[in-house]
């Protein structure tokens, strides 16, 4: 378990979630429980997910031809299922990744003006 | 599609990650039980989760109307009564509204099965006022001529053909139709070839058309019919080919299996060859103008080609009246997509008005639908109360109420069409009781199910859901969470006393407005057929004879006819016979002009007949002056004539009118006036009796005729020994027997049909409301147990709270009866024209319509009533 106060933990942003799965996916097929793993892990733990909540986003994904699955065996030898990017899914990524800068750079602007 | 496969595996995944983030937790160092916790608190609602991913694939909406259909269908189940109840009302209402507009439709509505067909028009033709659709035969010729305004036009009539060998003659409906009648209509035959312009001239080969109906029932289909003869009228007819499936002629409610050309009409029917002439107006037309003309200019050009052939047809001798006369018809024109029908004319108001009906019927059962429903929910509060505490928004908890309506009313919409299916054959028999003896003439109507029909019903199964599942639905789930679960599951909190009373009133006061529309149909019904309209016509046979086929003429016919009269008058049971050209009610009669001691009558024209002696007697018409006909009034005898007293009070207003005589008006012959008989009529019950001049038919007669015999008791012996005489010497014509009992209901279809379905459905508005009154009050009276129990704990006597519950009947029935009598009045004045011998506002049927509504009412609320006063205080008290 996080061992991070409630205070430094912040909610997923609405959405965010998406790019997030990409981004994850970028680094090669996963499945699931690994996926969120990815993304505690690489935002230390400060971005707060209801892991349930990777579910309805992953169908969204495959609903839109971003992503796609191909049932595959874990390393401990367990079925599962392995999430990838597909093409669509890769510009996507690159669509949502300029898309996000733009904003974060605006908002910081705002909140930390030079 | 692989991703909503992926779905049916969600719970599959879920439970792997949940495994796999339990197994972290356990090697992280907790106990299995605290790793499983933990992975379930991180993963959230699995629940709520599976919903969501669901939603990415399938609509909210849609899932929540399979979870409510689900859920309604368990509900539904386990009520199967009310069930039933509701569904069969429903089926009831639906199918009626069904019923009538398929007929509706299949009579006013439906395109003929033809290519385009709206791009055809209709001709008609109007004259002093009056619009017709009937036109000659020169008419058409000249009218299809005018190719810069019709691509084609075609002129056709209806027809019954005596079909078969001599020994076994088959009347066949049949059309006679002018050479562009299939080019016009666009068909394409199924097998052989249509009729084309070669068939239809003078003295062509006989050659006929059948219908893929009539190909089916009569050949199995076999291609080898065409080609072969079929014996029409004696005659033997080619058979040249099969017209498409559906396709029954133009003219919609006689179908027509056998087409011929009509310039083969002198060949078949040698006896009407002067249809053809410029005197017979009997042909519809139908045609199909050239592309690009407005209506407009269509009716412009029309009007001055019509404008040519007029001026032709006046001659130099003419009179100025009568070239006026002959100068004034106009055509109109309006959109032929429907065809033609004679049934349009005689059953437009009557199907309009029977919609309105069964609509108000409909009204009543959605009324009480919603009233079962309303006590459903006050019983289901507690239910509604618990979902909306649970969370469920009012809107969700309407819907799925509604949804448990909208199931309702599919059920009762599909047992509905199932009851149409079957409704609707009855009531095209019924409509086609007034269509004559034959087979042949019986009205066919395509019944089919169209997609018109279809989306009515289902707009109808949609508006009926509205109407009875709204207001119970937003009524149950006006609840207080909070205060309906604290109460005791036995009582029910809120009232819908007020909204079920003025419900039950409405239902009063329509059932009050078609029972007094039934009334005024019943009663007009009555009056034609007990009016004394002159003559009798229990006990009278006819039997319609026509010996010119077989080649009489002149005083050999008469001579004829004279001999089957006397063997008629010799039969058993037989007490007085005679024969005449015009029966009453045949459905037309001859008008001649006539001239009084060499003057011609202002008027215009006057009925005519042609009789046998003992024609007064045996209908039983009383000859008030003079005498009737007799043999010795032959040919060779001086000119007689009889006239009915109308004739004498308009015509004769001077002197004895056995001192007068009179005319056709330019024949020399004068007739001297011998008696004078009572009035009776002739083209309709409604009519009043014209004045009539009768001539002695064994003296000028000619054509076919029509034998009266009376008797006492079954004249079926004599009907058949006269067929047996007759039928032998008069090849290829039928003799047709019926009697003039039956052709007096056959002129009064249009008053069965209106006084049989009124009251039908009248009778059952008043039960339907009834069961809502008895619904309402019983549930008031279980609802009230406690009260009442109270009141007679207290001291209140039996008839006290007798009086408690039938004063509530009484109120809402009185309301129903002031609101209904003012809405029957406004009603009853759209079927005035409808009515006879009444007016709209009949004091009678109003006063025995309210008294009956009344009597049903008192009674339905007697018995909730009465199992009030039963109520017992000690036990109502220990409810509480």
């Amino acid at each position: 378990m996080s061992t991070r106060s409630a205070e430094t933990r912040v909610e997923l942003l609405q959405g965010t979630l998406d790019v997030l799965i990409l981004r994850i996916l970028r680094l090669g097929p996963a499945h699931g429980h690994e996926i969120i793993k990815a993304i505690e892990r690489s935002s230390e733990d400060v971005l707060r997910v209801e892991q349930g909540s990777l579910y309805p986003a992953l169908h969204r994904l495959i609903k839109r031809g971003w992503i796609d699955f191909d049932h595959g065996t874990s390393e401990n030898n367990r079925r599962a299922k392995y999430y990838r990017l597909t093409r669509k899914g890769r510009r996507q990524l690159d669509v949502e990744t300029t898309k996000w800068e733009t904003l974060a750079r605006a908002i910081t602007r705002v909140l930390r003006p030079a | 599609m692989k991703g909503r496969r992926h779905l049916d595996a969600l719970d599959d995944d879920i439970r792997e990650h949940l495994e796999r983030e339990t197994q972290d937790n356990i090697d992280r160092g907790m106990t299995p039980e605290d790793a499983r916790a933990a992975a379930h608190r991180k993963f959230g609602n699995v629940a709520l989760i599976k919903e969501d991913t669901r939603a990415v694939w399938i609509p909210v909406w849609f899932d929540q109307l399979l979870q409510d259909a689900h859920y309604a269908l368990r509900t539904l189940r386990r009520s199967p009564g009310f069930s039933a109840v509701v569904v069969l009302t429903l089926a009831l209402g639906i199918g009626l509204n069904t019923g009538i507009f398929g007929l509706i439709d299949a009579l006013l509505l439906r395109s003929l099965p033809v290519r385009n067909p709206q791009q055809l028009i209709a001709l008609m033709r109007i004259q002093g006022g009056q619009s017709g659709e009937s036109f000659s035969y020169p008419q058409v010729r000249f009218l299809a001529e005018q190719n810069e305004i019709f691509l084609s036009l075609c002129g056709f009539s209806v027809d019954t053909f005596n079909v078969g060998p001599p020994e076994a003659l088959e009347p066949t409906g049949g059309a006679w139709v002018s050479a562009n009648y299939y080019q016009t209509l666009g068909l394409v035959p199924i097998a052989g070839r249509l009729l084309a312009p070669d068939d239809d001239r003078p003295g062509a080969s006989l050659a006929a058309v059948i219908t893929d109906n009539y190909w089916a029932r009569k050949f199995g289909r076999d291609p080898s019919a065409i080609g072969r003869p079929l014996p029409v009228e004696g005659v033997p007819v080619t058979i040249v080919g099969v017209s498409p499936p559906g396709f029954s002629g133009a003219i919609v409610g006689n179908a027509a299996d056998i087409t011929v050309a009509l310039n083969v009409l002198p060949q078949l029917k040698p006896e009407r060859k002067s249809m053809l002439g410029v005197g017979g107006r009997w042909l519809k037309v139908l045609a199909r103008p050239r592309e690009g003309l407005s209506r407009d200019q269509l009716k412009a050009r029309l009007a001055i080609v019509w404008a040519q052939y007029l001026s032709g047809t006046v001659t130099p001798q003419m009179s100025p009246a009568a070239r006026a006369r002959a100068l004034s018809p106009t055509l109109d024109l309006r959109a032929g997509a429907t065809g033609s029908s004679p049934l349009r004319g005689q059953f437009r108001q009557p199907l309009l008005v029977l919609m309105g009906v069964v609509g108000l019927v409909l009204i009543i059962a959605c009324v009480n639908v919603a009233n079962l429903l309303l006590a459903r929910a006050a019983a289901r509060q507690r239910e509604v109360a618990l979902r909306l505490a649970l969370g469920a928004s009012r809107g969700r908890v309407v819907r799925q109420l509604l949804t448990e309506s909208g199931l309702l009313a599919i059920l009762g919409g599909g047992l509905g069409i199932a009851f149409a299916s079957f409704g609707g054959g009855v009531l095209v028999n019924l409509i086609s009781s007034g269509s004559g003896p034959d087979a042949s003439e019986a009205i066919a109507l395509d019944l089919g199910t169209s997609w018109r029909v279809l989306a009515f019903t289902t707009l109808v199964t949609v508006t009926t859901t509205l109407l009875f599942g709204l207001a119970p639905a937003f009524r149950a789930t006006v609840v207080d969470p909070n205060l309906t679960m604290n109460a005791s599951p036995n009582r029910v909190t809120g009232s819908r006393g007020r909204l079920a009373s003025a419900l039950v009133a409405a239902q009063v006061s329509i059932s009050l407005l078609l029972l007094i529309g039934a009334g005024l149909f019943v009663q007009t019904l009555q009056n034609l057929r007990t009016l004394d309209r002159g003559f009798r016509h229990e006990g009278v046979l006819l039997v319609n004879v026509d010996a010119t086929r077989a080649g009489y003429d002149g005083t050999r016919l008469r001579a004829f006819y004279q001999q089957v009269l006397a063997n008629a008058e010799r039969l058993p049971g037989v007490t007085a016979a005679s024969l005449s050209s015009i029966t009453p009610l045949m459905g037309g009669g001859i008008s001649l002009p006539i001239a009084v001691n060499g003057q011609p009558i202002a008027s215009g024209e006057l009925h005519g007949n042609l009789v046998a002696p003992r024609y007064f007697e045996t209908l039983s018409t009383p000859i008030v002056l003079g005498r009737d006909f007799t043999l010795r009034d032959d040919a060779t005898a001086p000119g007689v004539a009889i006239v009915n007293e109308a004739f004498v009070r308009h015509h004769m207003p001077n002197g004895s009118p056995l001192e007068q005589r009179v005319s056709v008006v330019g024949s020399p012959r004068e007739l001297q006036v011998v008696g004078v008989v009572k009035d009776a009529v002739y083209e309709g019950l409604r009519q009043t009796p014209p004045p009539t001049v009768y001539g002695a038919y064994f003296q000028s007669g000619g054509g076919a005729v029509t034998l009266e015999i009376y008797g006492g008791g079954s004249l079926a012996q004599a009907a058949s020994a006269i067929r047996a005489e007759v039928q032998p010497k008069l090849a290829g014509k039928l003799v047709k027997i019926q009697t003039l009992t039956s052709q007096l209901e056959s002129s009064l279809v249009q008053e069965r049909l209106m006084a049989t379905l009124a009251s039908a459905f009248g009778g059952l508005a008043l039960m339907l409301a009834a069961v809502g009154l008895y619904g309402v009050l019983a549930y008031t009276v279980v609802r009230r147990t406690s009260e009442i129990g109270i009141r007679v704990a207290l001291g209140a006597q039996r008839s006290q709270v007798l009086g408690l519950v039938m004063r509530d009947v009484t109120r809402m029935l009185a309301l129903g009866t002031a609101f209904g009598l003012p809405a029957a009045w406004a009603a009853s004045r759209l079927v005035s024209s409808m009515l006879f011998g009444l007016a709209a506002n009949d004091p009678v049927t109003i006063v025995l319509a309210v008294a009956l509504l009344v009597m049903t009412g008192l009674l339905a609320g007697y018995l909730p009533a009465r199992r009030a006063t039963k109520v017992d205080p000690l036990v109502a008290l220990r409810c509480e």
